[in-house]
């Protein structure tokens, strides 16, 4: 007996030795096919790759890869222009710009799958209505609702059917709805409530991105993980905690890389891969670092193939003057800074008994506070100062609203103050800013506003608290002052414009409670007006009136900094476009010679 | 014959008897290094007191911590000699400052849970039964849960609380929370030494005489039992002043003013740009009246417990 378990236990050893050997050899068969592979980093855990329910980057980043909207922005054209990308064309739209007219394109498929039941299953117009009604679906639970709540005719309706239902399974999705008709195979025909020209800039975003009802059926709540789009990769692995493995969808239409561009994107090579096929690279992996520094290191091994720039190792990687550090240029990191279509401001509360009826009041702190010292301090000079909310990123930016705005002048300020003193017949009370968080970087801009502030003779106080406390506040309106911004979702001012307009004031986006007749005409004009020169003028006469009536006071527009190794080519940066795996291409022979 | 008379006459000389706390006080001045940390700690009282008379008097040094005395993160130099921060404060003013704001926070954390725990411990081991059994089970519930996580669950919930009118905010929510969390220590080590002590011959006799507990317990038992209380607060000081570090450092502490936790947090930030003075400014006061207070008080409990008494 004994000799039989010595047998035994000398297999199994043998076994699992075997195993480990075998294991560590195929791993690294693998990690010498791993010369077309794009290596990633994402911040945060994935929750979802539903595109329906996605609402944060990492999900974001990774989901479309695999999923594909109607339209898309243009790679590499500046300013951001929309592309047709699942649709044929752009749409036809009719003289009350109400409806759209769609044709989708033909001979784009879902990739393979079980739930298909081994057939090819082609791409059509019906799939953009059950998507679109399954984000009206209340029994589904979207957070993207937002999209479409209130634009498309019947649909609000259809989501109002939706809650007699007793469960998701209940849904009719054959039920019509008047805004989403099939007019053929391959065209979709929209019905809107009002004019509303952002439609294209949603129509690229990726919620409303197609997915298979057969998909949806047979993976019923499991469909988070079992993604199922008509994009260039295809899911292989997902580890949970660990990474996220993509390969190359086989049956991908021909696509090919834009052959046009700006004028500097030939001498930056970007045009260098023009009119071949897409995608480049094989296989994709995503890698799961919650912290800054392993990222870092990672970065700096050659492990990943590009990365932000944590804020501690900042000063390792820009010199004075912005230029990318000697150590990493010897490595041959690139540096690629782009603009983002962000604002940051401090508001204030008009409904606020002392700041909201005291302009003179709201003007003094616009003067006291050093936007460039604030820049230089707080954000390694990635920034640029703020005079509106329109970021220079966007077509209808006012270049000459530098010389104008609220500069920091204290004397002006002191002035401004008296002025407050007077229509508040008395003295001042201390005033109160909301940060929201209490880290210790919170901390430091809250010196800065307590100094700023003492500088013209007004008494702040910060109130720290954490983000839900924060918001609750802000939705209930009880905050006095407070520092946010908005990074715009698509390239449209309008975007920006709502946060103003009087009919979103808290819960909704318009935080400041900001309510003037004149402005919210000037908004309801422009927000449903085509891109225009006019338009423009409406945007900033409307901007014009927000900078005169003070109340926010805005501080920057945000600059990004990415780095990437130089083996990664056609890495042009995107704010608004996703899924740009498919344009990079890695040559395999620099990303081979690179130590670290 | 007359020299034996002198020592005869020497012998009878009348010997002063030396109270407890006499006999400490000479005991503890006999060690040097044990009057240097007690110098130390004498020195961050006045610091403290000074910058705390300084801010109600409206002077300035050092109590206008938030005035730029220099560039940002200038190194340490003779006009700023611990440096300067990011918006260029006087490192060395904020230390001052700190110091104040440890020291109080620690002060008022120990004085409250004596006063919580002394009591408690004093009529649990009196009174027994009942009593001590709901006192018993109410510190034994507390320090099964982790001090730390404790102190923080007591920081959030006071933050920002209203209690008679009064809002908790920056170092008060800390002593609160502190105090109110860590009586227990105290309260076990006073139950003990009064069950061991009730018993003794003049509580007897004054129990024979009619005296109430309250009285037999205040005015009998705790005066006995004083120079655990004494040991303890000195001991305790210490680990308060660290507990108010950590809270600081966790972003439940002092907020609008600067503190020696805060400065660590802050200076966190600093270290990989190189800028390490604010970090070593602030973890060197910690780490001297740490020092002291640690020899201090074990030197104290050498003088005070009568077991521990070594000449």
């Amino acid at each position: 007996m004994k000799r039989i378990v010595k047998a035994l236990t000398a297999v199994v050893l043998t076994g699992a030795v075997v195993y480990i050997l075998y294991s560590s050899f195929r791993s690294r068969d693998n990690s010498s096919e791993d010369d077309m592979v794009i290596y990633s980093g994402i911040g945060s855990k994935i929750a979802s790759l539903d595109p329906g329910n996605i609402g944060d980057t990492s999900s974001s980043a990774v989901a479309s890869q695999i999923f594909e909207c109607l339209y898309d922005y243009h790679y590499l054209k500046r300013p951001y222009q929309l592309i047709p990308k699942l649709a044929e064309d752009m749409p036809k739209v009719d003289e009350d710009r109400i409806v759209y007219t769609i044709k989708i394109k033909k001979g784009v498929y879902f990739t393979d799958d079980f739930c298909f039941d081994g057939r090819r299953r082609e791409l059509i117009a019906e799939d953009f209505v059950y998507s679109w009604k399954r984000l009206a679906n209340i029994k589904y639970l979207s957070r993207n609702w937002w999209i479409f709540d209130g634009r498309i005719k019947g649909l609000d309706d259809f989501r109002e059917y939706t809650k007699s239902c007793k469960s998701m399974d209940e849904v009719d999705y054959s039920r019509p709805v008047e805004g989403l008709k099939v007019l053929d195979k391959y065209t979709l025909r929209i019905t809107l409530t009002k004019p509303w020209p952002q439609i294209l800039y949603l129509l690229a975003h990726l919620p409303t991105a197609p997915v298979a009802k057969e998909a949806v059926n047979y993976y019923g709540k499991s469909i988070i993980n079992h993604p199922i789009g008509t994009g260039p990769f295809v899911l292989k692995k997902w580890n949970r905690g660990s990474y996220i493995e993509m390969v190359l969808n086989e049956g991908f239409r021909d696509e090919f890389y834009p052959s046009q561009g700006q004028e500097m994107d030939i001498k930056n090579g970007y045009l260098a891969d023009a009119g071949k096929k897409l995608p480049f690279a094989d296989r994709l992996f995503f890698m799961l670092i919650e912290e800054d520094p392993p990222m870092w290191f990672l970065f700096l091994q050659g492990k990943l193939d590009a990365s932000a720039i944590p804020k501690d190792n900042f000063q390792q990687a820009i010199q004075e003057g912005q230029n990318l550090s000697e150590e990493l240029v010897e490595k041959g990191v690139e540096l690629k800074t782009y603009r983002n279509p962000s604002t940051y401001w401090i508001g204030f509360n008009m409904e606020d008994p002392v700041l909201g009826k005291n302009k003179p009041l709201r003007q003094a702190i616009a003067c006291c506070i050093d936007k460039k010292h604030y820049i230089d301090l707080f954000t390694n000079n990635r920034a640029e100062m703020a005079q509106g909310f329109i970021p220079p990123l966007m077509k209808s930016y006012d270049p000459e609203i530098t010389e104008r705005g609220f500069h920091c002048d204290i004397e002006r300020g002191k002035k401004l103050v008296e002025q407050a003193k007077q229509l508040n017949k008395g003295m001042l009370p201390v005033l109160t800013l909301a940060m929201p968080s209490t880290d210790v970087v919170a901390r430091q801009y809250g010196q800065f506003y307590k100094k700023s502030f003492k500088e013209i003779g007004l008494e702040l106080e910060i109130d720290y608290m954490d983000w839900p406390t924060y918001l609750e506040k802000m939705h209930r309106k009880d905050l006095q002052m407070f520092q946010s911004g908005w990074i715009a979702d698509y390239p449209d001012a309008e975007n920006f414009l709502q946060l103003f307009y009087g009919k979103n004031v808290s819960p909704g986006p318009n935080s400041f409670n900001y309510i003037n007749a004149e402005f919210d005409k000037l908004y309801e004009e422009a927000s449903v007006m085509p891109d225009t020169p006019e338009r423009t003028k409406l945007y900033r006469q409307a901007q014009e009136m927000i900078i005169e009536d003070c109340p926010a006071v805005f501080l920057l527009h945000g600059v990004a900094f990415t780095l990437h190794h130089s083996w990664v080519e056609n890495y042009k940066p995107n704010t608004f476009q996703q899924g740009l795996s498919k344009f990079r291409r890695i040559n395999v022979e620099k990303r081979r010679a690179y130590k670290y | 014959m007359t020299d034996l008379s002198r020592t005869i006459e020497n012998t009878h000389k009348p010997v002063k008897g030396r109270s407890l706390w006499t006999d400490g006080i000479r005991r503890l001045r006999k060690k040097k290094l044990v009057m240097i940390c007690f110098w130390i700690i004498m020195f961050y009282v006045f610091i403290a007191g000074y910058v705390q008379i300084a801010e109600w008097t409206g002077s300035n040094w050092p109590a206008n911590w938030d005035e730029s005395t220099g560039q940002k993160y200038e190194s340490p130099n003779s006009q700023n000699i611990f440096g300067t921060d990011i918006f260029g404060y006087s490192i060395l003013r904020k230390v001052l400052y700190s110091t104040k704001i440890s020291l109080k926070v620690a002060f008022f954390a120990s004085i409250l849970s004596i006063v919580i725990g002394v009591p408690m411990g004093a009529a649990a081991g009196y009174f027994g039964g009942f009593i001590d059994e709901v006192v018993v089970w109410i510190y034994s519930t507390l320090s099964s849960i982790p001090y730390i996580l404790l102190i923080l669950a007591f920081a959030l919930v006071l933050k920002d609380k209203t209690i008679f009118g009064c809002k908790l905010a920056g170092a008060t929510t800390v002593y609160l929370a502190i105090g109110l969390t860590s009586w227990v220590g105290i309260c076990r080590l006073i139950r003990g030494e009064i069950i061991k002590r009730k018993e003794s011959e003049y509580i007897l006799a004054a129990r024979a005489m009619g005296c109430s507990g309250g009285r037999i317990i205040f005015k009998h038992l705790l005066p006995n039992t004083f120079h655990i209380v004494i040991i303890s607060f000195s001991l305790r000081f210490m680990s308060f002043i660290h507990a108010e570090v950590i809270l600081s450092f966790l972003g439940l502490g002092e907020k609008n003013k600067p503190s020696w936790g805060a400065m660590i947090d802050s200076a966190r930030l600093d270290l990989p740009k190189g800028y390490w003075w604010e970090m070593a400014a602030a973890t060197m006061a910690i780490f001297f009246i740490s020092l002291a207070l640690n020899i201090f008080g074990d030197a104290l409990r050498d003088c005070l417990d009568p077991k521990l008494k070594t000449d």
